[in-house]
């Protein structure tokens, strides 16, 4: 039963209340929505534009009744609540009532209008809404039509652009000495009002209105002093007041706005508030951030989060086309304060900093306010400018000099300028393909003109020459480097190791520009598979470079212990086998003995410093490691086939065995897990292995990519052979094929969704050439790497890594 | 390629019907073709290529000399250079409009226009001397048939701040309006939507000497002067950091309004980087895209500097 949430107000904070929490939780709550004015949600900010024509109401409208309808949100627009009942829990307007679990307050606020003589006549009109806007279009359509704006904050003053744009004569009247006195700084105003005057707008400031004018409806304003302005209307803009009546008339908390805590709860438990009928902390707000902030922070509480709303710092847009305005934070008058300021009077440019303790406190910037961001930043960090003080006002850019500019130079190149050498690609192919064939990627162009198919060293280039014919339709592709130590991706370095056949790791890291002097644990496990699988005779495996159960040809437990599991060939045991398992756990007192998904033994809890001598009882018997551990060939499970199962169509547990053996040993960019299945009936679960194998009567149906983990996801068939050997061959192919071109730590799913299945069956089914000889370099890895790593560890006089560091049996050392 | 096809829409045909940019040659003393968009007007686009044109010759030439930009409502009055081929087009009026960049030319825009009797349109050139108490008024246009449009615009004149002329006069900021029909008090809004005309964009145009220049490009979905508008602010790069521009506002038939998409572009990136970065106007086929036939971005300049490019794709 879904809890039923009311919202009294459909402005710009609850929108994104309701976008939150559906995001989070759709299902929690049956919504009604409820808005005095007959509309639903928009963007109040860009009044301004719909008033001046460059923008329609529709372009603004930010959730419509698709929206609404999509999200289950009952709407009662034009319907202004006029009480709420909190014993009752229901809101109450003409038209009914509503009831509540809990209810959201977002009433905003009301526009405050000067209690003038004369207020009450026709044509004075608040800015608040778009009904206030269409009034102001009907009066801007009469001939030679005036306005007069009482007020010049923010506003007013899109109020009176808007109304210039539109044809009227226009007059701003401010109380205070200079415009947005609370934004601005007398200087700045200057500038702005100079703008306005530009713009024929009128600008009388220290204007204390007496009255307004008019008989039936207005006609004129008269000024304390005297002047009188005529008016057919007048636009009161003078500052807003948190709307609370209803909140006020139920009892709840009251400040100056909507009482609210850090979770925007009010005082009564099953009402929340936000927006500009909020006050937290004793603050109000009129600007929208803040008021995003807290629409996250009630979609929390609403859902039992713990959510705080904090207050950050704020800047200033005045949406005028043409003035470029920026202010932030406190750039008041003080006796400890310092200022820095930047004027360009040919350019109408006024920059001002306020610095207080070597932090800035405030900034204040007219007619280029390209820094204001980073300015913003350093108020919200208070960060310690003592060391930029002599180029501060410049902004965050001041290096001296201009750089040299790739993209221009990339431009500036003319069409047979050679981009790619490996394939003699010059840019005017490469413009022409991205210009006639509609490319706009660089696997596009890469297949289309075989650009930077080789060395790969030319890619870079080749997005450039993508940005320069493009534009920002290119989007340079954010490509997660190695690691930290390099800026070059996993294909990247791959593909430079096979093209500069770089066979070390210090190599690679002093051909390929890498950043630290050793690698680090991301970069060297995969760089020490790349060159094993692309040198295997030339470099020698690197143990320092691999993760501890690798090293330690063991699984580490949470408790530090080991898991060891030798192999099993194919699933298929026999006693002499399970004697020498059994033998081991009772001498080691191994804590568990477990079977394995992969059909074999695992002997859970044995301490480190037992492996060796483990698994040297372990090879007496036979037995070898199972790599449980590796990013290698895990194993292969097989189903009985024509050995006893009456509906076997193959030695499935032959061809299993088989390709352990082969397969053994061998790393690869992530585990590999095969499975045989005697029959399409499966139960040795090939269908969703790396590597599936399913035996039918006609021969054996090869299958790819598939998954069991936290991905779930079939093969893909790759190709149905006739005969074993023919099995055995594209399996193996597809191993090396996987070695040689996968990303580190890529599961074999992963990879195909990369370069495709098609590529993957031209290299190792059609082309019977490179499958030999895919099968060739495999095997001259496995002349290597086929190895018994337990026999080769068995001795601790060999690997002294095996031993504990300490002897905690002896009492003495633990005094 | 399935994509490709499904890029391709339907269009209206364009109300201007081949565009051009004439850039100074190395040595600064003619004006040759750098870009040319011709759509189906292609032997007009070849009988162009041989030509360049000194200071004063031809319409190109003209304006140079002059500094302003002009309008030719008959290409047969004798201006014209290329009058028997623009004639064998169908081709019938020219605006010309300079880029300057304090007083130094960087390019010349030419826009030509088909049957005076097709297509609803209007490229305006408005002009001040910017006297004290002076207004914007019609230094000419080309309507197509719109003509009572016409006739009233001849009659009117916007003060500083006032309309879409007088907007970007005062501010001397680029414009896109949406609804041309409501507001501004007089007759010509009331004619401007009888003609269908919906969307106006307005262009300061910087030239030497002490007068004001503002080209309007007002547009009607039957023959739309464009389907794509672009308004990119450009933030000047200094002490080493490279300029930004960024999207401030826009229109697409199809994607709908551009605004408040937080796209950001850098010198030489695609055409609207190219004028960004050179300041020269830039007029070719937008790649990547099947949707438009071509695109023009215009570069602004103030201060020595580009601050504004306004691109239209067609």
């Amino acid at each position: 039963m879904k809890e039923q949430l009311v919202v009294v107000g459909a402005g710009m904070a609850s929108g994104r209340a309701l976008e939150h929490l559906f995001e989070s939780d759709p299902d929690r709550y049956e919504v009604t929505l409820i808005n005095a004015e007959p509309r639903g949600n928009y963007n109040r900010l860009m009044l301004s534009p719909v008033l001046s024509g460059e923008k329609t109401y529709e372009e603004i409208v930010t959730h419509d009744d698709d929206w609404y309808g999509e999200n289950h949100v009952t709407t009662l627009f034009g319907h202004a609540v006029t009480r709420i009942d909190r014993d009752r829990r229901i809101v109450v307007t003409k038209s009914g009532e509503t009831a509540y679990d809990k209810l959201l307050l977002a009433t905003g606020s009301a526009p405050f209008m000067l209690p003038l003589p004369g207020a009450d006549l026709e044509g004075v009109m608040p800015y608040r809404d778009l009904d206030d806007v269409n009034r102001m279009l009907d009066a801007a359509e009469m001939n030679e039509s005036k306005a007069v704006v009482i007020g010049g904050g923010l506003l007013g003053l899109e109020a009176a652009a808007g109304l210039r744009l539109r044809g009227m004569d226009v007059v701003v009247l401010h109380v205070m000495g200079h415009l947005m006195d609370r934004q601005l700084d007398a200087s700045a105003a200057y500038l702005l009002q100079k703008d306005l005057e530009r713009r024929d707008i009128k600008v009388h400031c220290k204007a204390n209105t007496k009255a307004i004018l008019g008989s039936n409806r207005v006609e004129a304003v008269l000024l304390e002093d005297g002047t009188v302005y005529p008016a057919d209307i007048v636009v009161m803009a003078v500052g807003i007041r948190p709307e609370t009546r209803i909140a006020r008339d139920a009892g709840i908390e009251i400040g100056r706005g909507i009482i609210v805590d850090d979770a925007m709860r009010t005082s009564d438990p099953h009402i929340l508030s936000i927006g500009e009928c909020v006050e937290h902390q004793g603050m109000v707000y009129g600007l929208v951030a803040p008021l995003y902030d807290q629409a996250k922070v009630v979609a929390k509480t609403l859902l039992d989060e713990e959510a705080a709303f904090k207050p950050v710092e704020l800047s200033t847009k005045l949406k005028v086309t043409g003035v470029d305005l920026f202010s932030a934070g406190d750039f008041a008058e003080g006796d400890d304060r310092e200022d820095i300021v930047f004027r360009d009077p040919g350019r109408g440019v006024y920059k001002r900093l306020v610095l207080k303790d070597n932090r800035i406190i405030g900034a204040v910037m007219y007619g280029d306010t390209a820094d204001g961001a980073w300015f913003l930043s350093n108020i919200k960090d208070g960060t310690d400018v003592s060391g930029m003080r002599d180029t501060l006002i410049f902004g965050p850019a001041f290096a001296g000099g201009a750089q040299m500019d790739p993209m221009a130079a990339v431009a500036a190149l003319p069409d047979e300028a050679e981009i790619c050498g490996c394939n003699g690609v010059c840019k005017g192919k490469i413009v022409e393909a991205i210009t006639a064939g509609g490319l706009t990627t660089l696997d596009q162009v890469k297949a289309v003109t075989k650009a930077s198919t080789s060395c790969g060293t030319c890619t870079g280039l080749v997005e450039q020459v993508l940005a320069v014919t493009l534009g920002d339709d290119f989007v340079m592709p954010t490509v997660k480097p190695i690691c930290p130590c390099s800026d070059l991706t996993h294909e990247d370095v791959r593909r430079l190791i096979k093209a500069r056949e770089l066979k070390s790791m210090p190599a690679v890291m002093q051909e390929l520009g890498w950043k630290t002097s050793c690698g680090c644990h991301v970069c060297r496990p995969a760089l020490n598979f790349y060159l094993l699988a692309d040198w295997p005779l030339e470099y020698g495996d690197d143990s320092q470079s691999r993760f501890i159960n690798e090293r330690a040809h063991a699984n580490i437990q949470k408790d530090g212990t080991f898991s060891v599991v030798p192999r099993m060939w194919g699933g298929v045991t026999n006693p002499r086998e399970l004697r020498a398992i059994a033998d081991a756990a009772e001498k080691y007192d191994v804590p568990m003995v477990k079977m394995t998904g992969g059909q074999r033994v695992d002997l859970l809890g044995v301490k480190k410093e037992d492996l060796p001598a483990m698994w040297a009882d372990l090879n007496a018997a036979g037995l070898v490691s199972g790599h449980a551990y590796s990013k290698g060939l895990r194993t292969v499970k097989t189903c009985v086939g024509t050995d006893f199962c009456r509906f076997g169509t193959q030695d499935s547990t032959g061809l299993g065995i088989k390709l352990e053996k082969r397969l053994w040993g061998s790393w690869s960019p992530h585990k590999i897990k095969l499975a045989v299945s005697g029959c399409p009936r499966n139960c040795a679960e090939a269908t969703c292995k790396d590597i599936g194998i399913v035996c039918v009567d006609s021969g054996y149906q090869i299958g790819v990519g598939g998954a069991a983990g936290m991905d779930l996801k079939e093969v893909e068939p790759l190709a149905s052979v006739p005969s074993e050997q023919e099995a055995i061959d594209i399996t193996v192919a597809f191993v090396q094929l996987y070695r040689e071109n996968a990303k580190y730590l890529d599961r074999a799913y992963k990879w195909i969704a990369k370069v495709g299945l098609e590529w993957v069956k031209e290299q190792v089914v059609d082309d019977l050439g490179n499958r030999a000889a895919l099968v060739a370099r495999f095997d001259l890895s496995q002349s290597v790497y086929q190895v018994d790593p337990w026999a080769e560890r068995a001795s601790t006089a060999a690997h002294p890594e095996f031993t504990p560091l300490a002897d905690f049996s002896m009492p003495e050392a633990a005094q | 390629m399935q994509a490709r096809i499904l890029d391709t829409v339907e269009t209206a045909q364009s109300f201007i019907q081949a565009t051009e940019i004439w850039v100074p040659d190395a040595a600064g003393t003619r004006l040759v073709r750098s870009d040319g968009l011709y759509g189906l007007h292609g032997a007009f686009g070849s009988d162009s290529s041989g030509h360049s044109f000194a200071m004063g010759q031809g319409l190109p030439g003209r304006v140079w000399a002059e500094g302003r930009p002009i309008i030719l409502n008959d290409v047969q009055d004798g201006t014209f250079v290329r009058a028997d081929s623009a004639e064998r087009a169908g081709l019938t009026a020219a605006a010309a409009v300079p880029v300057y960049a304090g007083n130094l030319i960087k390019g010349v825009l030419v826009m030509l226009c088909g049957d005076p009797d097709f297509g609803v349109g209007a490229i305006e050139v408005w002009h001040s001397n910017n006297a004290p108490g002076s207004v914007m008024e019609l230094d000419g246009g080309f309507y197509g048939s719109a003509k009572q449009f016409c006739e009233v615009s001849e009659r009117t004149a916007f003060k500083r701040g006032q309309g879409l002329p007088g907007g970007v006069w005062a501010s001397k900021t680029p414009m896109l309006m949406r609804d041309l029909g409501r507001g501004y008090g007089f007759v010509r809004a009331e004619s401007a939507g009888a003609a269908g005309l919906t969307t106006g964009l307005g262009i300061p145009v910087p030239a030497p000497g002490g007068s004001s220049y503002v080209l309007t490009l007002l547009s009607a979905c039957a023959t739309p002067i464009a389907r794509r508008y672009e308004l990119w602010d450009v933030v000047p790069g200094r002490g080493g950091q490279k300029a930004i521009g960024a999207l401030v506002d826009g229109l697409c038939d199809i994607d709908g309004p551009l605004w408040g998409t937080e796209r950001r572009i850098q010198p030489w990136q695609g055409p609207v980087g190219r004028a960004m970065a050179t300041g020269v106007p830039v007029a070719e086929v937008p790649s990547g895209t099947h949707r438009y036939e071509g695109m023009v971005a215009l570069p602004v300049h103030a201060h020595g500097e580009v601050t504004h490019v306004v691109a239209w794709f067609f």
